[in-house]
């Protein structure tokens, strides 16, 4: 099978310059707890998205819960769902 | 549309900077801290040359400083602006507002107040103070007419481009440039028409300040 290009159209993506090992709510890593908790542990779980973003619990439901959220992941703005 | 859901800042401006973020939760200020310290190491920001800056070192209410994008009237222009951090943050957007006057469809021309959706409605908590800068120089750049903030110069964008590019520019010359005074802007104003530059100093003093004023002395 032959395949020929008839065109083609580059698409950029506009990417939020964040570390895959902190939390895009609180900025603090993963390994450690929110801001809101004193120690890392079962306390303070980590939650990933539909969308596969992963954030501190006790962060994205304060989000979710904001007049703001509008139900959207706070990094890629699809429909967050846990 | 004349959408003004950021609300004047008066009032946040003065309780937040009497208060000294002593009504601020732990995780806000947190969060503050981090971005500031980001965006001193940030080669981004750098390289466009943006930068953040506290006020009252309180992490409640910042500075920052935008030069005016090349290409356009507010090119040679430093911009800055107040960033008032709400309680609830990141989880409410910050309060931006210029505080260089700038003459901008995007911006009040009165009070400084900017029309960005992502001020507003279309905040995101993983959103920075970094990509609020970064997204007003963009508004700079390209604004947005349909989303006024300020109507007469919106109008005035639509209807007349070389109006508003001068009077974007005089603006900048006369508000936006660092250790340039208004003074020295109408000075050159003076002798642009031809006069030397002590006898437009004491026509401008004369008339306390007044270009036109100063422009019948300087005929008479
Ligand atoms: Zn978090
Ligand atoms: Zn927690
Ligand atoms: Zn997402």
């Amino acid at each position: 099978m032959k395949v020929r290009v008839k065109n083609w159209s580059a698409v950029a993506v506009w990417r939020w310059k964040v570390d895959d090992d902190t939390c895009g709510i609180c900025r603090m890593a993963f390994d450690g707890c929110c801001t809101d908790c004193r120690l890392p542990g079962d306390e303070c779980p980590l939650v990933w998205g539909q969308c596969k973003h992963c954030f501190h619990m006790h962060c994205i439901l304060k989000w979710v819960h904001s007049p703001n959220a509008n139900q959207l992941c706070p990094m890629c703005r699809q429909e967050w769902k846990f | 549309m004349f959408r003004r859901k950021q609300a004047p800042t008066s009032a946040a401006v003065s309780s937040s900077s009497s208060s000294g973020g002593v009504n601020h939760p732990a995780q806000a200020i947190a969060r503050v801290k981090k971005e500031y310290v980001e965006c001193q190491s940030d080669e981004g920001m750098k390289s466009c040359n943006i930068k953040l800056s506290l006020v009252e070192d309180s992490f409640v209410k910042l500075r920052g400083e935008i030069p005016g994008p090349l290409g356009t009237p507010f090119e040679g222009g430093v911009f800055q602006l107040l960033i008032d951090i709400p309680q609830n943050y990141p989880f409410n957007p910050p309060i931006v507002k210029f505080e260089t006057k700038v003459w901008h469809p995007n911006v009040s021309s009165q009070t400084g107040v900017i029309c960005l959706d992502i001020l507003k409605d279309q905040w995101a908590a993983a959103m920075t103070l970094r990509t609020v800068m970064l997204s007003i120089q963009a508004l700079m750049s390209t604004p947005e007419p349909d989303d006024p903030q300020d109507a007469v110069v919106a109008n005035q964008y639509r209807s007349n481009r070389e109006e508003y590019n001068r009077t974007a520019k005089y603006w900048t010359d006369v508000y936006a440039r660092p250790g340039v005074s208004e003074d020295d802007v109408k000075i050159k104003q003076l002798m642009d028409m031809g006069f030397d530059e002590a006898k437009c100093k004491t026509a401008l003093a004369k008339a306390k300040g007044n270009v036109e004023q100063a422009i019948e002395h300087l005929f008479a």
